[in-house]
């Protein structure tokens, strides 16, 4: 696998941010039902929870009743698997309707999906299936994103997925694509670089160039996770500690964002939350590391 | 070869109909559902080969993995029918689940639902009377632990009733509750399974349990219950009036028939579990 070039760090990106101005949340873990004892006992100085929308959507039991008391201690940022944002079947009208309360139940700090497809003819795969990057995909995705948009009345945050085909018919790379949804639907992107490797490894391309072509302006949080390596290609299992190659990706990537929202995923096998949490705070001394490499650019800048 | 011009409708049709065929990802390719859309021979004009994996096995990776997926989820509503069935059982009853009871929802917390009927009706199944109820008990837990939160009848609600009024008062029941019938030990096999005990599954003879599923302080209870004590319940749950129910238990021929002390620990049980919601006088 080849090295991009030194990516480009703006220098006042630290304290630009995002184009909505949604706040650095630090460092955080996604929400999981092992963990509910855990984090009501004991209130771990975590900085912030991810929370998977759809798992709080139809009930009223236990999982609302921890959901509300985590909103009311921690910030919070809603992530669905569900939305489907490239099906061709009509939106989930339904579905947006209880996303939008939920988010404005936990007072959601944003709310983010995947650039995917779920199923079609009413069916729900409940996987993240691939788009073809073409042209006709994109302006599909693009109108999606906007009604979704205008009915949350809020930006919609959208991740790449992981990915394991590749289409014949696609004419653009998925970061050229996820570039020109991006800034023509106006949303938001969730930069998850050990998706960004998964790819880069089942598809043969550099995950460096990736990152770098990434609008860095547009990048509302980061996520961070391990996988499951075939031989033959990777799957993105998130059920293990993320390896060197992602670290270093995300340490690209903040050199482009700047100090962004960083969050663990650890979603099968998942350990005890001070192992979940202990690998989420390797993320800090990049952090760090990147903070101070670009606070000499700023002054130079001002 | 050269990219099948293929609208993205088309192209999400095919590639669902390989994603969930029951077969294999191949059969999935050969299917009628997606040579509708694609002819087999031609995948590889629409997915292309990987520096190690062919179009057909690397399309095969959403393939296995929808059908874990599906697995992982009602594994996790029905862990007794897994047990019982086992990993190869259960995995090739969720596969024909999953083909008539697909999941339409935004959350899988409700694929199961149609489960116990599907299990009912199922023409090959061990043991399928057993199966259906041990699904219908683990169906009822699911229900109970996802319903609407309200708060149970509370002691000041009940010393506000005077002792004459309560031969006309009517209980509702919170809606965290379920009330069931069985003609086989599912509880007892289901807790078994909970507890890890493998030395003592109960054997799927027929064995009558009665069983009230309730919810209290949002963690799930299975309280068994007597038959004399499950029919009166179930007249309450039904909104009779409470002398109407208690005249109707006390007609009972024989060990059906409670006693007093019974009536006031079974009626001392339920309102300290919280099974009831609401005292309502005419």
């Amino acid at each position: 696998m080849g090295h991009g070039g030194d990516p480009v760090a703006h220098p006042l990106r630290r304290h630009m941010g995002n184009r909505w101005g949604f706040p650095d949340l630090g460092i955080g873990i996604g929400l999981r039902t092992v963990h509910y004892g855990e984090i009501l006992g004991r209130k771990p100085e975590i900085d912030w929870f991810e929370v998977l929308s759809e798992n709080y959507m139809d009930t009223g039991g236990r999982p609302v009743f921890v959901l509300d008391q985590v909103a009311e201690r921690y910030p919070v940022a809603l992530h669905g698997v569900s939305l489907g944002i490239g099906n061709t079947d009509p939106i989930n009208l339904e579905h947006l309707t209880k996303l939008k309360a939920l988010a404005e139940r936990t007072r959601a700090r944003w709310v983010s999906d995947h650039l995917c497809w779920t199923g079609i003819l009413g069916r729900n795969s409940h996987d993240l299936l691939p788009m073809p990057y073409t042209d006709d995909a994109l302006r599909h995705t693009i109108r999606r994103v906007k009604q979704v948009q205008e009915f949350l009345e809020r930006p919609l945050v959208l991740e790449n997925p992981s990915s394991y085909v590749e289409f014949a018919a696609s004419t653009l790379s998925e970061w050229d694509f996820l570039k020109t949804l991006a800034e023509e639907a106006d949303c938001g992107l969730l930069l998850d670089v050990n998706n960004v490797y998964v790819s880069s490894f089942n598809h043969g391309f550099d995950p460096n160039v990736y990152i770098d072509a990434i609008p860095a302006d547009r990048v509302v949080q980061v996520h961070l996770a391990g996988h499951t390596n075939k031989g033959t290609h990777i799957v993105d299992t998130h059920s293990d500690h993320a390896i060197e190659a992602v670290w270093d990706l995300y340490r690209r990537a903040l050199r482009r964002t700047g100090l962004v929202s960083t969050l663990y995923e650890w979603d099968e096998s998942v350990p005890e939350l001070d192992v979940v949490w202990t690998e989420a705070l390797k993320a800090r001394p990049i952090r760090d590391a990147v903070e101070r490499e670009l606070e000499p650019q700023e002054a130079v800048a001002r | 070869m050269s990219a099948l011009p293929l609208p993205l409708d088309r192209m999400q049709r095919w590639m669902q109909a390989v994603v969930v065929n029951p077969g294999s990802a191949e059969a999935g390719v050969r299917s009628p559902e997606a040579q509708r859309e694609v002819p087999a021979e031609r995948i590889g004009d629409v997915i292309l080969p990987s520096a190690t994996l062919t179009p057909v096995e690397r399309v095969g990776i959403y393939h296995g993995m929808y059908l874990l997926r599906m697995r992982d989820a009602l594994a996790g509503d029905y862990p007794g029918l897994e047990h019982f069935l086992g990993d190869g059982g259960f995995l090739r009853l969720v596969n024909e689940y999953v083909q008539a009871h697909p999941s339409r929802s935004h959350t899988l917390n409700r694929l199961g639902d149609h489960l116990p009927g599907f299990v009912a009706g199922h023409a090959t199944l061990p043991r399928r009377e057993f199966c259906a109820e041990l699904a219908r008990l683990e169906l009822a837990v699911t229900d109970v632990f996802d319903a609407p939160e309200a708060p149970p009848l509370g002691q000041d609600a009940i010393a506000a009733v005077p002792a004459e009024a309560w031969e006309r008062a009517r209980l509702r029941p919170i809606a965290a509750f379920r009330l069931l019938a069985f003609r086989y030990p599912v509880n007892a096999y289901l807790q078994s399974v909970r507890d890890e005990d493998h030395d003592h599954h109960p054997k799927p003879r027929l064995r009558s349990e009665w069983v009230a599923v309730f919810r209290r302080d949002y963690a799930v209870y299975r309280l068994e219950l007597s038959k004399p004590a499950h029919d009166l319940l179930a007249d309450l749950v039904r909104g009779e009036r409470l002398g109407d129910a208690i005249a109707a238990a006390l007609e009972r021929p024989g060990r059906q028939r409670p006693s007093a002390e019974d009536l006031f620990r079974w009626f001392r049980e339920w309102v300290s579990g919280g099974i009831f919601a609401e005292v309502r006088l005419e």
